[in-house]
């Protein structure tokens, strides 16, 4: 299966935006009216024991992942969350949005899970991520946009984490797909 | 991880250590959905995959993402990372070997250190390619 895709900057798509229509899609399952909304903001605890579970799985050697110790020895004050947990903190910020009786991202742009397929993910680093932090995930509905003539269809998506004192930790860009076909 | 000052030296074709990982079991799929917090069902109940009309489960795309990233991180530290992206350009299916490489293909200086660009890869047991990544590593 072949489901590369030209990876295009938010900017870039931004403009292209400006200047289209949402684009119509006869077999689309995505909601692509939901283009273009910024869903609220929600704050969420990054947890020590998720950060840790998480490094196990994906067998992380650096004891700053999982050992408070081995953290303050290197002048952090808590265990630092691998790269892709950017990803966990997502799906906590989704679970917080259906407890407050809010729909989760997928639920909104209407995801099918037995087509969706992930695209692509980008992560802009600013800082650290630390157990106990409070974080504010603020995520908009960038894009709609069809590849292999409808066959596929593409959501893209934009987030930023922020943390309350020491500001922007991550922009995310993240590409899902429906198989249409 | 390696020491700054030999970070410093890093240059252009330089290759990384290879990070290999798996064969990806049912196991850890479980495992993972449960340490993501992705629970879609397609990826741990096979099931749910056939009713999909798929032959089996498949590995979430992030599970092999954060893998692809250790071939940066291992080498230089977590705190060096300033970015990292991967497109998804295969499915990792269940059972697979994941062996990651990246090489440096660019030098450069911005806002005041010195960063290389790696790219990655990661390529499963029968040479198919699974991902494809790029990370901006600070070397300061």
């Amino acid at each position: 299966m072949d489901y590369c895709i030209a990876v295009n900057s938010v900017e870039e798509r931004n403009r292209t935006m400006s200047r289209q229509a949402t684009s119509v899609n006869p077999k689309g399952i995505f909601d692509r009216s939901t283009k273009g909304r910024t869903l609220r903001p929600i704050t969420v605890t990054v947890e020590r024991a998720r950060i840790q579970f998480f490094s196990q799985v994906l067998q992380e050697p650096d004891p700053l992942h999982h050992d408070i110790a081995t953290a303050r020895a290197r002048g952090f004050a808590d265990i630092v969350a691998p790269p892709s947990f950017y990803t966990a903190i997502d799906a906590t910020v989704n679970e917080e949005r259906r407890r407050l009786g809010q729909v989760s991202v997928a639920a909104l742009i209407k995801c099918d899970f037995q087509r969706l397929l992930h695209g692509d993910e980008k992560y802009e680093f600013s800082g650290l991520i630390f157990a106990g932090d409070q974080v504010t995930l603020t995520t908009t509905i960038v894009d709609f946009y069809d590849k292999k003539g409808g066959a596929l269809e593409f959501v893209t998506l934009a987030s930023v984490l922020e943390h309350v004192t020491r500001g922007v930790l991550v922009r995310a860009t993240r590409n899902l797909l429906h198989r249409l076909d | 991880m390696m020491h700054h000052d030999s970070l410093m030296n890093a240059k252009i074709g330089d290759k990384l250590p290879v990070f290999v990982f798996g064969p990806v079991s049912r196991g850890v799929l479980a495992l993972y959905a449960g340490a993501s917090g992705d629970h879609n069902l397609i990826h741990i109940d096979s099931d749910y995959a056939k009713n999909a009309g798929l032959p089996d489960v498949f590995a979430q795309g992030m599970l092999s993402f954060g893998v692809l990233a250790q071939v940066a991180t291992r080498w230089a530290g977590i705190e060096h990372l300033r970015a990292f992206g991967a497109r998804f350009v295969s499915i990792t299916q269940v059972h697979d070997l994941i062996t990651c490489t990246g090489e440096i293909i660019e030098r450069m200086d911005v806002a005041g250190e010195t960063q290389v660009r790696v790219a990655l890869t990661a390529t499963a047991q029968d040479g198919r390619q699974t991902l494809t990544g790029e990370a901006i590593v600070a070397l300061r």
